[in-house]
């Protein structure tokens, strides 16, 4: 059941990445000047006056514009039109009274909106990073497992290496040898390489160490008496034990992936501005010294990190009951 | 077993060795150099020789690189530019005060997080299991930096624990309490997501060992199921954790940037980055060279462990095989 | 009943709100008395460790504040009136044109370690900064126009200064120059290590000064603890020997939000870097509630600016030189962007335009008559147009004759929230005018390396400027200075303004008349505004917070705002 909860959040969060530009009301960068940090536009139903409506807003008033703080001003109700535009829900005012389910950022940008388009950048690039450090990492650490020996040492010794280069000064050097402007595909495709070299070698680790002692088991010795090959060993018997590892490792991987390419923006390997990503969102929104206090809806990539990270886990780190263990091994 | 730990003490010897060089190689490759930071954007040109001169920073990159090679076999690891002061000197003393960090937070992880782990693995259903799990997931979830500020945030609002520092200004009563003190907000920083980190590996190795013929079987001749669970189980489930552990203190050892610029607490973390920030060669190499050298350390520490908690899996067999 | 591990964290989550509502309520502290005297400890906070204890050896913030906290000067210019004021020196008469002063000395004035003060540690403290072996980062800054003053004792207690040539801001330069105690530092200088002297591993015993503060505690990467310095020479005006205070803490702390936290909750009582806007609010319901005073300062002499890459040759196969070095485009660029916006969004609106290199900050020198260029997107366009950038397609954007797309590339440093904020309020105005601005954040280094090596097309960063008298900031109006931006350290001026521009700035800096340097500074203004070198947009308005029990402060707007004369800082106690 809870594997189910679990696909079902994780495909829901793909397809609010895919479905990004109907379902936001705005675009990534699309600002309004008069409503820096403002907060989410509340849906009411019910009028002052008592009555029903159909869902409806109202429009931000600026009280200060030091301080950002805003009024409701209640003199008109602000309906929604649906479907129109391309867009699934929009204000009938976007000019006056934008739509801010999730408030707005320092800019004055929707929240909701760049957490959507965001959402294709930050899970688009943790997804293909963890799929690259898996198959890396699996690999490396099943070959050395297998082997043994020096063929362990040596590889061993190398993820050693990957693990403790500091990933920043790499960076740093990497970008003064990179044209000066980037495109947003090629910083996506740089940023997936080097997040899946930088997580490679800790699922290595583990798999070598799982791999290495289950290859002593009764059944591999079995398995190879009946001969079996390496290879076919390593793929059917001996990874497949390795996959409950993997699956907490990507649920470490894929949020530390997200808030590192904010990392790495700041020696010029991140995305243009206009991008919206999670990572730069959160690190912009933990850096404003008024977000506890005053403006906790700059917090939601965090909010939406959790909703993803939890459904990866729940689909990929099974609760296996007793007895499970029997059937895992035929 | 001492011929393997030699040969290890020599690879951790060459990966120290070869992470220090590959860092000092990249910082000079990166644009700028410390001149060019420190005074770089109004000082005449003529200073700006003049101070490279005096640092050394003219001379190219070979040259360089065979200077501080030499010294650094004679254990003279250089001169920090940014502090005026031996790399040698100035190295030790923040890893000192990053280490009291990462033992302390790995112990507060190891006694949260391994204990909740086996709870979370041996009863996978029920309410209690789920919130660990969902905390767990939060923990994990949550950058470092987001979860660092929202400590510091909670002990400025409730006024319990100092706000950022070492240690407080005025000469307090016990100094040993007030370090303590103050090692609370960036100890739990670290410590919580690493907890969280151990207790879903530990679920994980649990919940698949509770699965196994050898704990069935003893269930089913009738032995408690607390026996069998803390007896044989757990010594096959610390196989995945008795990795990391080396793992995990050789990183934390390298220290946390993020921790210890908001927490004010002054470590191998934050000095690192300051270093590459203001391109102070011999200081990033240093740092590297420090990083490497825990991280070997700690692999091998864990690696030892491994062995100890599954001594099928020992390297003398494996070598014995592979002669 | 709920199992005891959910009562435990029920338990707790009462215990943390209900602790949450009494930190936040008004504490009612009785005042005390508010009468400035001696005595308490004041707690500051600096971002980083100084690099030394040694001012010749560094330029940056805390080394600065270490020197200002426990040296003097010959002179010090207040930074409330703007005037000179006498400090080591008592008195000083100006002869031979104003080339010429006679400085007499306080007398009776001795160390922190009871060294006797003389004219002899001032001529060392001239020396040291001007040898060139030592290299110390002062020298620059007490020339005048570019060579050495020349410095002589003339008996105990005076000396004599005499310039190279008619240098009109004076002895101001003087207050750059801390004059360290010559028994401590001669040996080092003159075995040319004087560089490296007083560095952070120094005995604090070995540090002598003649400032208010002795530094007593260094707690390396953590804090640095002064406290008094008995023997310091000034007297308040009832006769109180200063300083007011028995300590100075200053904390090393990094990030900026955990030292609002902790000045709102008053475990700190002033902070020595800027107040953002975004600080604004928090700090403003702290004053209101009484326990932060919060000072609205006025603009800032100093404001980022955007330039390109003047230096002639600089795009040479780049088919962009036709229009990317012409006046025209930074007058487009001046005219496109809504300097009111501007100053909303990046500033929250507590920001002023200004439209030339002064603001009015600078209330002696700032050109009243500068031209308030107007926001003007259509004029922008015509503008660009005379200089061959038209829509040829009609696709929104601009391109030359040869149907390249106008676009260049716009520099500026990573984590600074005012410069990235203010590249994205420019990048979005210009492309209302159909102009393509490619935005490229580095650290600051990385930045700075670019600049220096003139292999950028256009940068926004700050030219500060150090001193309000224009003569002090040669670098900057010099076509041969390290400081000019746009073109640094030409030989010969590239253009006829910035020649004539020279040309001004020498007979302004030589002039020994008021009027006459006025009119000659409004004359360089005006060229400035005609074409430009410098696109300014908006200069901000300066916070500054202390705690509630600091009195006494004068708050300026340049740094350290409230400890520039940190011998008259009291606390309520």
């Amino acid at each position: 059941m809870t594997r189910r909860a679990g696909a079902a959040l994780t495909v829901a969060a793909a397809l609010c990445a895919v479905a990004a530009p109907f379902l936001a009301p705005h675009a990534a960068d699309s600002r309004d000047r008069g409503l820096l940090n403002a907060p989410p536009t509340w849906l009411h139903v019910l009028g002052d006056d008592g009555t029903l409506h159909a869902p409806f807003i109202y429009r931000w008033r600026i009280v200060s514009r030091l301080e950002q703080s805003y009024q409701e001003d209640r003199s008109a109700r602000v309906p929604l039109t649906w479907f129109s535009g391309g867009h699934l829900v929009q204000s009938s005012n976007e000019a006056d009274a934008p739509l801010l389910l999730l408030g707005a950022d320092s800019f004055g940008r929707d929240v909701l909106s760049r957490l959507l388009y965001g959402a294709r950048i930050s899970l688009g690039l943790a997804a293909l990073a963890a799929l690259g450090a898996t198959l890396i990492g699996a690999t490396v650490g099943g070959l050395a497992g297998y082997r043994g020996g020096t063929v362990d040492d040596l590889l061993m010794r190398g993820t050693d290496f990957v693990m403790v280069l500091p990933a920043m000064y790499v960076a740093l050097a990497l970008r003064a040898v990179l044209p000066l402007v980037l495109t947003p595909a090629q910083v996506f495709g740089l940023l997936a390489a080097i997040f899946a070299a930088l997580g490679a070698p800790f699922i290595a680790r583990g798999v070598r160490a799982i791999v290495r002692s289950e290859r002593r088991l009764e059944y591999a010795a079995a398995a190879e008496a009946l001969g079996a090959s390496g290879w076919r060993l390593l793929g059917r018997h001996l990874l497949p034990a390795t996959r409950g590892f993997i699956a907490v490792q990507i649920t470490v991987l894929v949020p530390a992936f997200i808030v590192a390419e904010a990392t790495l923006s700041y020696v010029g390997l991140g995305f243009p501005d206009p991008v919206a990503s999670w990572g730069t969102m959160l690190h912009d929104a933990a850096t404003n010294i008024r977000v506890f206090a005053d403006f906790p809806w700059l917090l939601s990539p965090a909010v939406a990190m959790f909703i993803v990270v939890l459904g990866l886990n729940l689909v990929l780190q099974e609760e296996k009951g007793r007895g499970a263990g029997l059937a895992a091994r035929g | 077993m001492t011929r393997y730990l030699a040969r290890r003490l020599a690879f951790a010897l060459v990966l120290v060795a070869t992470v220090s060089s590959v860092s000092f190689v990249l910082a000079r490759l990166a644009p700028g150099d410390f001149v060019a930071g420190t005074l770089g954007a109004h000082a005449s040109s003529d200073a700006i020789a003049r101070e490279r001169a005096r640092l050394g920073l003219d001379k190219s990159l070979a040259v360089q690189y065979r200077d501080w090679a030499a010294a650094a076999l004679r254990l003279d690891f250089g001169r920090s530019m940014l502090y005026d002061r031996p790399v040698g000197d100035l190295i030790p003393e923040r890893a000192a005060n990053t280490a009291i960090l990462a033992f302390a937070a790995l112990a507060f992880a190891t006694v949260v997080g391994v204990p909740l782990g086996i709870v979370t693995g041996t009863r996978p259903r029920g309410v209690l299991p789920g919130i660990i799990r969902g905390a767990s997931v939060v923990l994990l979830s949550m950058p470092p930096l987001l979860t660092s500020l929202m400590l510091v945030f909670i002990a400025a609002r409730t006024g319990w624990l100092p706000i950022a520092g070492m240690r407080s200004s005025t000469g307090a009563d016990n100094a040993v309490l007030d370090l303590l003190r103050h090692m609370i907000v960036p100890v739990l920083a670290i410590g919580l997501p690493l907890a969280a980190t151990l207790e879903r590996l530990q679920a994980q190795a649990m919940s698949e060992t509770i699965g196994q013929p050898f704990v069935v079987a003893a269930s089913a001749r009738g032995l408690p199921r607390a026996r069998v669970v803390w007896r044989g189980a757990l010594k096959a489930a610390l196989r995945p954790v008795a990795a990391m552990y080396g793992l995990m203190i050789g990183t934390l050892l390298s220290g946390s940037f993020a921790v210890e610029v908001i927490t004010a607490w002054p470590g191998l973390g934050s000095l690192m980055l300051q270093a590459l920030r203001a391109r102070d060669i011999y200081l990033v190499a240093g740092c590297a060279g420090a990083g490497a050298l825990f991280l070997a350390l700690g692999t091998m520490a864990s690696d030892v462990a491994l062995a100890m908690v599954d001594p099928r899996a020992s390297e003398r067999e494996s070598h014995a095989e592979a002669a | 009943m709920p199992p005891p591990r959910t009562r435990a964290l029920l338990i707790l989550w009462l215990a943390i709100t209900l602790a949450a509502c009494r930190a936040a309520s008004p504490s009612s502290e009785s005042a005390g008395a508010k009468t400035v005297s001696r005595g308490g400890e004041l707690l500051v906070s600096v971002r980083s460790e100084p690099i030394s204890f040694n001012r010749h050896a560094s330029r940056d913030t805390t080394t600065h504040l270490v020197m200002m906290l426990t040296q003097a000067r010959l002179v010090r210019v207040n930074q409330a009136t703007q005037a000179l004021e006498p400090m080591l020196a008592e008195s000083w008469t100006s002869s031979d044109g104003g080339r010429r002063f006679d400085v007499k000395l306080r007398e009776g004035v001795t160390f922190s370690d009871g060294a006797p003060f003389t004219a002899q540690d001032v001529v060392f403290a001239f020396e040291a900064a001007y040898d060139l072996r030592s290299g110390s980062v002062l020298g620059d800054t007490i020339m005048a126009g570019g060579k050495p003053l020349k410095v002589e004792a003339a008996g105990e207690h005076a000396v004599t200064i005499t310039f190279p040539e008619s240098f009109a801001p004076g002895l101001r330069i003087l207050d750059a120059l801390p004059i360290y105690p010559r028994h401590k530092l001669e040996s080092a200088f003159k075995a040319g290590t004087l560089r490296r002297a007083w560095g952070l591993t120094t005995p604090l015993n070995e540090l002598a000064g003649l400032g208010p503060f002795v530094l007593s505690d260094y707690q390396p990467g953590q804090r640095m603890v002064f406290t008094r310095n008995p023997r310091y020479f000034d007297k308040a005006s009832d006769g109180t020997p200063l300083p007011y205070l028995d300590r100075l803490v200053v904390d090393v702390i990094p990030d900026q939000s955990a030292e609002l936290l902790r000045l709102e909750s008053g475990q700190l009582d002033m902070m020595t870097s800027e107040i953002s806007p975004d600080a604004y609010a928090p700090l403003k319901r702290a004053a209101d509630e009484g326990r932060v005073k919060l000072v609205d300062v006025g603009v800032s002499r100093n404001a980022d600016g955007l330039w390109f890459n003047l230096k002639p040759g600089a795009f040479a196969n780049d088919p962009r030189a036709a229009w990317l070095q012409r006046d025209e485009l930074r007058k487009a660029i001046s005219l496109a962007v809504d300097r009111q916006m501007f100053a909303e969004t990046v500033f929250l609106g507590a920001g002023v335009p200004i439209f030339g290199a002064e603001t009015p900050a600078n209330k002696v020198w700032y050109w009243t008559g500068t031209p308030q260029t107007p926001h003007d997107p259509a004029a922008a366009k015509q503008l660009l147009a005379t200089i061959g950038l038209t829509d040829r397609d009609g696709n929104g954007t601009l391109e030359d004759a040869s149907g390249r797309p106008a676009e260049f590339t716009l520099m500026t440093q990573k984590g600074r929230p005012n410069l990235e904020r203010a590249v994205a309020v420019i990048r979005e105005e210009l492309k209302k005018i159909g102009l393509t601005v490619d935005v490229v954040t580095f650290d600051s280094t990385t930045v700075v390396q670019r600049f220096l090596g003139a292999q950028y097309d256009a940068v926004y960063y700050n030219a500060t400027k150090t001193d309000l008298d224009p003569g002090t900031n040669q670098d900057f109006w010099f076509s041969s200075g390290s400081a000019h931006p746009w073109n640094v350290e030409q030989k010969t001026p590239a253009t006829d303004w910035e020649r004539r521009i020279d040309e001004l700035m020498v007979r302004q800096i030589a002039s020994r008349d008021d009027a006459e340097r006025h009119r000659l500074y409004d004359e360089v203004q005006k060229i400035f505004c005609e074409h430009l070198p410098i696109v300014f947009f908006v200069a901000p308005r300066v916070y500054a917070a202390s705690s509630a029990r600091v009195l006494n402060v004068t708050p300026s707007d340049a740094r350290p705002q409230l400890l520039w004369r940190p011998e008259t800082v009291a606390v309520a106690h």
